[in-house]
């Protein structure tokens, strides 16, 4: 059927971009918005203040020791604790600004006029996405000022790191707001809609706080937690996994959203579509669990073993079998996975790790019998057991039942960058600077706009 | 530009059947009434119409195809009542916006902020504004549309009797051949822009047709008014 007047529609194109504009000046005229930003700005100066302030501690010593030097690592050291203030607003402050968004456009009945616009639904919510998105990258300048701050006083950035830092906080982000916008779809008021997102951000985060230590069921639950993911990010290591994750759980939530916004669409049809979202979700969460990839970002490659270990290790075709006897709260155990299970395992497609059954029921409780602490491996019919958690001492084991001789080692060890900086002076950018810049553009918003 | 008709409309809540098997047809260019007490369901019909609530069964047809609900539309223009479009927006930055959006002339929304005499308000705020010029900014933004199809909710709520003559001549002036489904409490205002009426009390059509038909229906003679018959019907 022909439109009645087709000259008279305007471009597709020409009227997403007046949305988005609208959008874009309904977020600047938010107070909750530059209240944000003055918060971020205050907390990623307090946060990247006190990194460095420790970092330049931590150098005094490694600049007399240089075996101390090899740990000095700024992105653990500054960046990570930096974007932690972005971890905390994302949280508590960016629900509240992505639900606006969609909530207010509800309750004011703005939706009603927006959705008879020559634009879809699909279209008008990635345009609200979009703007959301230009939202969060401005709030990431006191990151940019600090990053600038750091290199002009000589610090060392290694910017693959500092990238797969940033790429986690905007997928962790791009989850937050789309969970915000389904939580304003489906909530029958703002308040409903903020206790929605909270629930499910600040669940996510006791999840990953009650998990920790676990085994099992509880385990799996805890490693894809929100904060879980992001924490892989953190540590320089980019799994494939955690971004297939993140960005199915982002698509999931937007696509939600666009099919429970039109007010006028029969509820079977949503449900059906949701049935269909959801499916499309888990089979692509499963289909990311089954052969995950990884690539370690990091300077140092602290997440791999060296070329001449990986080369060694990619010899055994047979399966080779670990059983750890410690408790899942036992330090030397966390020790363990990041030193060696977990480059075990991105190394070695044929191993199998167990746990013998142990619970710790105090603080000091660290076992009862005196296999407690032992680790059994097992390569064809050879076996060994150790107490031992060093890669050192674990590599030369396995090397041995595989009868492949144990490799020496080319690459120097890494030096570390430890720099001793203070930026006492310029903490003043961050609690003043920004902060009033923020507030005399949000002035300026409300006068202009 | 074509005829709409909606053929067994029937939505219900739960227990409560807000609309029962409306039906109903519009000739282009006519100017329908759509009359009744509050809570008769006549903003639900509307919202209906315009794809904005989920009927339970029926359909709506443009010059006897169905309408389907993502097309509705480029048809149908709804303008709600008592609602604050970008409510933190100027209203000058509101108009335009449409205007823009729904491809309008410059010409045309200087001419409606004329008619509307909004320009003491055009630098306000919307949500600042007093009832009446809220009335009027969504009054610009209704006229702003140029689908075939215009469903008004409540256009002269708000508005005195002088206010209200000038929009009814207002609305005849950009009528330009359009079809306009007016959702009117006022009965005497309806009596005086509409073509033709539809009763609707408790979801149900009670009457459908010029005040001729409505008084025959009644049985009053062709004199009485739409008030008289009104009562006479409910």
């Amino acid at each position: 059927m022909p439109l009645p007047d087709p000259q008279k529609r305007c471009k597709g194109s020409a009227v997403s971009r007046l949305i988005f504009l609208q959008e874009l000046r309904s977020l600047l005229l938010s107070p909750a918005l530059w209240g944000m930003y003055i918060i971020v700005s205050l907390l990623v100066g307090y946060s990247f203040i006190q990194a460095v302030s420790l970092f330049s501690q931590a150098s005094k010593t490694a600049l007399s020791y240089p075996e101390l030097a090899s740990g000095m690592n700024p992105l653990e050291g500054v960046f990570v604790p930096t974007f932690g203030a972005y971890y905390l607003c994302q949280t508590l402050l960016l629900p509240f600004i992505a639900i606006r968004i969609i909530g207010l456009d509800r309750y004011n009945g703005t939706q009603k006029l927006l959705l008879q616009l020559p634009v879809s639904t699909l279209g008008l919510c990635l345009l609200k996405l979009a703007a959301m998105g230009l939202v969060w990258i401005v709030s990431l300048l006191p990151a940019m000022a600090a990053l600038i701050l750091w290199k002009l006083s000589g610090g060392h950035v290694f910017w693959p790191e500092l990238f797969c830092l940033i790429t986690g906080h905007a997928l962790y982000s791009l989850t937050i707001i789309t969970l915000a916008m389904f939580a304003a779809t489906v909530s029958d008021s703002l308040p409903t809609a903020a206790m929605l997102c909270l629930a499910a951000t600040l669940g996510s985060w006791v999840l990953d706080f009650a998990a920790s230590g676990k085994t099992g069921f509880m385990a799996f639950l805890g490693n894809i937690s929100l904060a879980a993911m992001l924490r892989q990010f953190e540590s320089g290591l980019l799994s494939s996994t955690c971004i297939l994750s993140f960005l199915t759980l982002g698509i999931l939530f937007f696509l939600l959203t666009v099919a429970w916004l039109p007010p006028g669409k029969p509820r079977i049809h949503k449900f059906f579509l949701t049935v269909l979202i959801c499916c499309f979700f888990v089979s692509t969460h499963w289909l990311a669990q089954q052969k995950p990839l990884y690539l370690d970002v990091t300077e140092n490659q602290r997440h791999s073993f060296s070329p001449e270990y990986t080369m060694a290790l990619q010899q055994l075709d047979k399966p080779l079998f670990i059983t750890i006897h410690l408790s899942p709260q036992d330090s030397r155990l966390h020790d363990l996975k990041n030193d060696v299970l977990g480059k075990l395992q991105r190394t070695v497609s044929t191993l199998s790790i167990d746990y013998a059954d142990y619970e710790q029921s105090g603080l000091f409780d660290t076992g009862r019998d005196e296999e407690y602490g032992l680790i059994e491996y097992r390569y064809g019919n050879k076996q060994d057991k150790s107490y031992s958690n060093s890669q050192e001492e674990i590599l030369p084991i396995i090397f041995n039942l595989a009868n492949v001789k144990t490799p020496r080692t080319l690459a120097a060890p890494h030096a570390g960058f430890p720099i001793v900086i203070n930026i006492e002076k310029q903490k003043y950018l961050f609690y003043c600077g920004f902060p009033f810049l923020f507030l005399g553009f949000a002035v300026y918003c409300v006068l202009r706009i | 530009m074509g005829n709409l008709s909606a053929v067994g409309i029937t939505k219900t809540i739960g227990h409560n059947t807000l609309l029962s098997d409306i039906s109903f047809s519009l000739e282009q260019g006519e100017i329908l009434g759509l009359i009744g007490p509050n809570g008769a369901g006549k903003t639900t019909l509307l919202e209906c119409l315009a794809g904005l609530l989920a009927v339970d069964s029926g359909k709506v047809c443009f010059n006897t195809a169905p309408l389907p609900h993502g097309q509705r539309s480029q048809y149908l223009w709804y303008q709600p009542d008592d609602i604050l479009p970008f409510a933190q927006h100027r209203v000058a930055t509101t108009l335009h916006f449409f205007q823009k959006t729904l491809c309008q002339s410059e010409q045309t929304l200087l001419q409606l902020i004329e008619r509307l005499d909004l320009s003491p308000v055009l630098t306000r705020r919307f949500q600042e504004l007093s009832k009446g010029y809220k009335r009027r900014v969504l009054l610009a933004i209704a006229l702003l549309s140029q689908q075939p199809l215009l469903l008004l909710d409540e256009p002269f709520d708000g508005f005195d009797l002088r206010q209200t003559l000038s929009i009814i001549d207002l609305l005849r002036k950009f009528q330009n051949g359009r079809t306009f489904i007016l959702s009117i409490h006022q009965l005497t205002e309806a009596e005086k822009i509409c073509d033709r009426f539809l009763l609707l009390v408790s979801g149900k059509v009670l009457a459908l047709g010029t005040l001729a038909d409505l008084c025959l229906q009644a049985g009053l003679p062709d004199t009485a008014t739409l008030e008289e018959v009104f009562l006479a019907i409910t």
